[in-house]
């Protein structure tokens, strides 16, 4: 699956991409919504290790643009419920991540993302 | 001459790379759904470990397998974030939707580094490293385990397979090969492990009744020499007893706690306690390590001074 909190954590590792290889930009992709259980510690837990500008921005890649520019200090219920949402129930399904630096190109397939290498693009 | 399914001591030759595709990815690819259903007690250690996981954390699960660590802890679902990293496609399509949920799954090496440097709270690398062919593979997984955690705060635990096996397995092990270390032998040379075949019998109830997809699983890295090693029998005659022998590398005691402090060492990390080591930025402490059930583990945690 490639949710959110995923996307979140992904970096480019082609040879010689060590820079501006964060975050992956989505393309041509597909996406499914699924409903998943609402857990407040883990969001709470979690929001602090959140690189949040690049969430914000995959979440409007997805179309979704619930989240404020800047994290709030105020950590409400209505603020949890959409970043629960943004980070656990938007599923990319098919299509593509792709390297803001060395344009690489990770597919998804099946919600499964490929982060395989050909050896002469291992660094 | 020993049966078909004992264990075999061999040793390993060509790229590393090529013989794990043979040796380890293709059988998995073609074995998943059999061995799947024969791995789905978590172990207790393990489970102890998810267990202390505070809530909010997010961990990688390097060599997934079918994902059966994903949904823990079953207690409090949804409180952590486990990832699952596999070679195996197979494996995956089973680990996404392993413990009746949807799971976070990435088709990957657990040589390769496709995550922001610390990104992970914690990592657990379960019977996975013991698959790598040689000792630089093997360190090197322990470093891209290392580099994935905070380096703060992160936490790891890595278990892989013993020579030394108890009787409640079921696997007999060669003596005659090169897992006694030499009476000689300095202290300051590498422990040996053994480099053995662990046969996976596949019986034809157990087989896929569609072609297996198994084409389109090696592409990525364009190995063609399992394929006509796994496929032999051909998918137009009827199905017989398969058997696929798994490269693996089982431990000598002592050879695991080296590997990760060589590893950690070669990054520039200290390892002990981070008093004893005022003078370090960064480093490990090995929180425990041990033997159960016929594998060694250990676990870990890095430091580093504000």
């Amino acid at each position: 699956m490639v949710r959110l909190i995923t996307h979140n954590l992904l970096a480019c590792h082609a040879k010689g991409c060590t820079s501006n290889n964060f975050p992956l930009q989505f393309k041509d992709i597909q996406v499914e919504l699924r409903e998943a259980e609402f857990n407040s510690d883990f969001l709470r837990g979690f929001l602090p290790r959140i690189e949040w500008a690049a969430l914000v921005d995959a979440s409007r890649q997805l179309g979704d643009t619930s989240l404020p520019a800047e994290q709030p200090e105020m950590l409400d219920d209505d603020f949890l419920q959409k970043l629960h949402h943004v980070l656990l129930e938007i599923h990319v399904e098919e299509g593509a991540m792709i390297c803001p630096n060395c344009h690489h190109v990770y597919p998804i397939s099946n919600g499964i993302p490929n982060m395989l290498l050909a050896e002469h693009e291992i660094g | 001459m020993p049966p078909a399914t004992a264990v075999k001591a061999v040793s390993v030759s060509d790229d590393p790379q090529v013989y794990e595709d043979e040796h380890v990815h293709g059988v998995y690819d073609e074995i998943a759904p059999h061995f799947s259903s024969t791995r789905y007690k978590p172990w207790p250690i393990i489970a102890q470990f998810l267990d202390s996981i505070p809530a909010g954390w997010v961990g990688l699960d390097s060599g997934t397998g079918n994902g059966k660590y994903l949904p823990l802890p079953l207690e409090r679902p949804g409180s952590v974030w486990t990832i699952g990293l596999d070679r195996s496609r197979s494996l995956l399509e089973i680990a996404r939707t392993a413990g009746g949920s949807h799971r976070e799954v990435a088709w990957g090496d657990v040589l390769g580094r496709p995550w922001r440097p610390g990104a992970f709270d914690y990592a657990i690398s379960i019977a996975t490293i013991h698959h790598l062919s040689t000792h630089a593979r093997r360190k090197a997984a322990v470093q891209r385990l290392l580099e994935c955690i905070s380096p703060s705060h992160g936490r790891a635990l890595i278990y892989v397979w013993a020579i030394e096996q108890d009787e409640l397995s079921k696997r007999t092990i060669p003596c005659d090969s090169s897992e006694q270390a030499p009476a000689s032998q300095e202290k300051n040379t590498p422990l040996a492990g053994q480099d053995v075949f662990v046969p996976w019998v596949l019986s034809p109830q157990n087989q896929p009744k569609a072609p297996s997809k198994r084409k389109h699983e090696f592409r990525n890295k364009g190995a063609d020499g399992e394929e006509q090693q796994v496929s032999s029998t051909g998918a137009t005659e009827p199905p017989s007893t398969k058997i696929f022998n798994r490269y693996y590398h089982m431990f000598a005691q002592g050879e695991l706690p080296d590997l990760v402090c060589e590893a950690a060492r070669d990054l520039g990390l200290a390892v002990g306690n981070p008093k004893e080591h005022v003078d370090a930025a960064r480093g490990i402490e090995v929180v425990q390590d041990g033997w159960e059930r016929s594998n060694y583990y250990i676990e870990l945690r890095r430091w580093e001074y504000q």
